[in-house]
């Protein structure tokens, strides 16, 4: 008896209650892109600073250890990358920085030189440079856990205590993604 | 309006709340009038509540067929919404009540009930700017400062046996108070997050990246049952809800009184109390402050012969100890969200009966009208609903009871509930939202209560 008249008024409740045409598969296209970025490296310098004991460095290396490219997540989901530098230079030498891409074993995946030409009277000369990486070049990047980054004073007039000028250097690294579900 | 500023729900049985005729109406008011002598529930079916509601997007928003873009309706809700949104479910089940009367034998004008219900309360507030980061990331948003207070939730599965006490005093007022034990089987509760990301623009590089970050989940009665080596049975759940939980301990108050023979004012407050959770309990926090610019790898700011790798694990290093969270098994203490109904009646329409000269008082009239206020503590802010309603006994042993209910996000809530008695046996059928039962997936809260009690009364005719 009981069991019949709840039966009913539930039925009843849930005739009542309507739905119209809804689709839980369309989860299925969940899909997002965000982006982004971080500051990478950076520098601001004055001409005697490339000076040790009087005498003109021209060539400064040095290394960082990341695993972050080999993180599972940026393996599955990072589907473009851009490294962006500024540079600013008012120093009479051109300069080059160049940044080495190494695996595990030291072996070299990616590699990319850029030049700042010369300030030829001090004045700031400014210059920009962006480094894309997309398939075969991201799949490096992707392998990568060591970054050399070398600076290179360019042949030219040589730097003395009271050589003028600076070399400013900003950049960041602009992580694109994609996330959905793969399975 | 008051109830203009805050979003409502959830909890609120607006209409149960004075419904005299059903026994659980005494658990939303311990000082209730009592119009029974004795009643027992039947077990597991005696209340059977359940509550959801959005007060932003609804299934129907996100996920309606309508040839639209997926992403585009989940990329619209997200706009739509603000972090204020929740989304909450509560359901309730009670497993065993009963009361009965008690005092001089020509008038028992005291009442003792108790009973045992489970419940679940979940409610989580939209985190608006964790999924603007994530949708977007930081690229579009320099200088948008991230706001980790966004994430505020809390789950809770627990028992609640209690007993109250309910005494009339005189024909015009009546009190009522119960205590309750609480028994915690499950929580989860991230409600203290604090602090910011922001992606500024920098001095030295083109970006600093700030860091300010308090944030905290504290859970009991998990780790147990995730465990690889978990040895977790039903025969545990069972003592769980047996007060072999986390426990806790609250209270009830609440009265009725009667102004006028038509007025009557009722008020009661609701689940005053606390858990300690000390058991199974395992907390996760992530604190501290870190900027970051980036790193210069030729000439380390130190100068201390640094080389950059060593510069850059030092930079790791530090970022590990922000985002690691720390994990303590610290006892801590929840509240239960307190709530707080009252209502002011006025009863009318005296019921002719030529061959009865047997009213009594409180069956005198067959209509009631009156306004309901509903408000709970949630962790943002608190919920607020006001409810008119209108109350009729329909024929002997059927009575009715229709509310319009308003808050912030709804202004056509219409429910209805009925009451009947079919012999001693009383079987009660409750629902609101009416009007969005046309698309129940486009539905912003949905709530239904019902169950079956026996009821003796020897007053009646």
């Amino acid at each position: 008896m009981i069991k019949n008249i709840c039966f009913i008024i539930c039925t009843s409740f849930f005739v009542l209650a309507c739905t119209e045409d809804i689709d839980f598969d369309q989860a299925r296209d969940f899909e997002i892109n965000p982006v982004i970025e971080s500051s990478l490296v950076f520098f601001n310098e004055n001409a005697n600073e490339f000076l040790i004991n009087g005498n003109e460095i021209s060539a400064f290396q040095d290394f960082v250890i990341v695993d972050i490219f080999n993180d599972q997540f940026i393996i599955d989901n990072l589907v473009k990358t851009e490294f962006k530098f500024e540079t600013v230079n008012s120093i009479n030498r051109d300069f080059e920085l160049q940044v080495d891409f190494l695996d595990n074993n030291s072996q070299l995946q990616h590699t990319f030189t850029f030049i700042q030409e010369a300030s030829t009277n001090n004045n700031d000369v400014f210059s920009s440079y962006t480094e894309t990486f997309e398939d075969v070049t991201l799949e490096a990047l992707k392998r990568t856990s060591v970054l050399i980054f070398t600076l290179r004073i360019l042949p030219g007039q040589t730097i003395n205590e009271n050589s003028l000028g600076r070399i400013e250097l900003k950049s960041l690294a602009a992580f694109y993604f994609n996330i959905r579900d793969d399975s | 309006m008051l109830a203009l500023c805050c979003v409502s729900f959830s909890q609120n049985k607006q209409i149960l709340y004075g419904f005299s005729e059903i026994p659980q109406s005494l658990i939303l008011n311990p000082g209730g009038e009592v119009n029974n002598d004795w009643y027992f529930g039947i077990p597991l079916l005696s209340h059977i509540h359940i509550n959801g509601g959005t007060s932003g997007a609804t299934i129907y928003d996100v996920f309606a067929n309508d040839g639209i873009d997926f992403n585009t309706k989940l990329q619209n809700a997200v706009n739509k919404m603000n972090s204020k949104d929740f989304f909450s479910i509560n359901q309730q089940l009670e497993i065993f009540s009963g009361g009965f009367a008690f005092g001089r034998t020509y008038e028992k004008n005291e009442y003792l009930s108790f009973g045992l219900y489970q419940e679940l309360d979940v409610i989580s507030y939209f985190p608006k700017d964790y999924a603007i980061l994530a949708l977007e990331g930081n690229q579009n948003n320099i200088n948008r400062v991230f706001n980790a207070d966004h994430f505020s939730a809390n789950a809770e599965l627990i028992s609640v046996f209690h007993v109250g006490y309910n005494k009339k005093v005189n024909k015009n007022f009546t009190y009522g108070f119960r205590g309750k034990i609480y028994s915690s089987l499950i929580n989860l509760n991230s409600t203290k997050n604090r602090g910011t990301f922001v992606t500024e623009l920098g001095d030295n590089n083109f970006y600093n990246h700030i860091f300010d970050l308090s944030l905290q989940l504290r859970t009991s009665g998990i780790v147990s049952l995730t465990e690889d080596s978990s040895e977790f049975e039903t025969k545990d759940l069972t003592k769980r809800i047996l007060f072999g939980g986390n426990l806790g301990l609250g209270f009830d108050v609440g009265f009725t009184k009667k102004i006028t023979k038509q007025w009557t004012l009722d008020a009661s407050l609701l689940d005053v109390g606390f858990i300690t959770h000390s058991k199974d309990v395992e907390n996760y926090s992530v604190q501290g402050n870190y900027n970051f610019e980036g790193i210069n790898p030729f000439f380390p700011e130190t100068e201390s012969g640094q080389t950059a790798d060593e510069y850059w694990s030092e930079i790791e290093e530090d970022f590990e100890e922000l985002f690691t969270p720390d994990t303590t098994n610290t006892t801590y203490t929840t509240w239960r969200p307190i709530k707080f109904n009252t209502s002011i009646n006025y009863a009318f329409g005296k019921k002719r009966e030529k061959d009865c000269n047997c009213i009594k008082d409180e069956s005198g009239y067959l209509n009631a009208a009156g306004l309901q206020l509903f408000a709970m503590s949630r962790p943002k802010q608190p919920q607020i609903a006001l409810t008119a309603y209108y109350y009729r006994r329909l024929f002997k042993g059927l009575s009715a009871k229709a509310i319009y209910t308003i808050d912030s996000y709804s202004f056509n809530n219409l429910g209805l509930g009925i009451s009947a008695n079919l012999g001693n046996v009383n079987f009660y059928l409750m629902a609101d939202n009416f009007l969005q039962y046309k698309n129940i997936y486009n539905a912003q809260s949905v709530s239904l209560q019902l169950g079956f009690n026996y009821i003796f009364s020897k007053n009646e005719d």
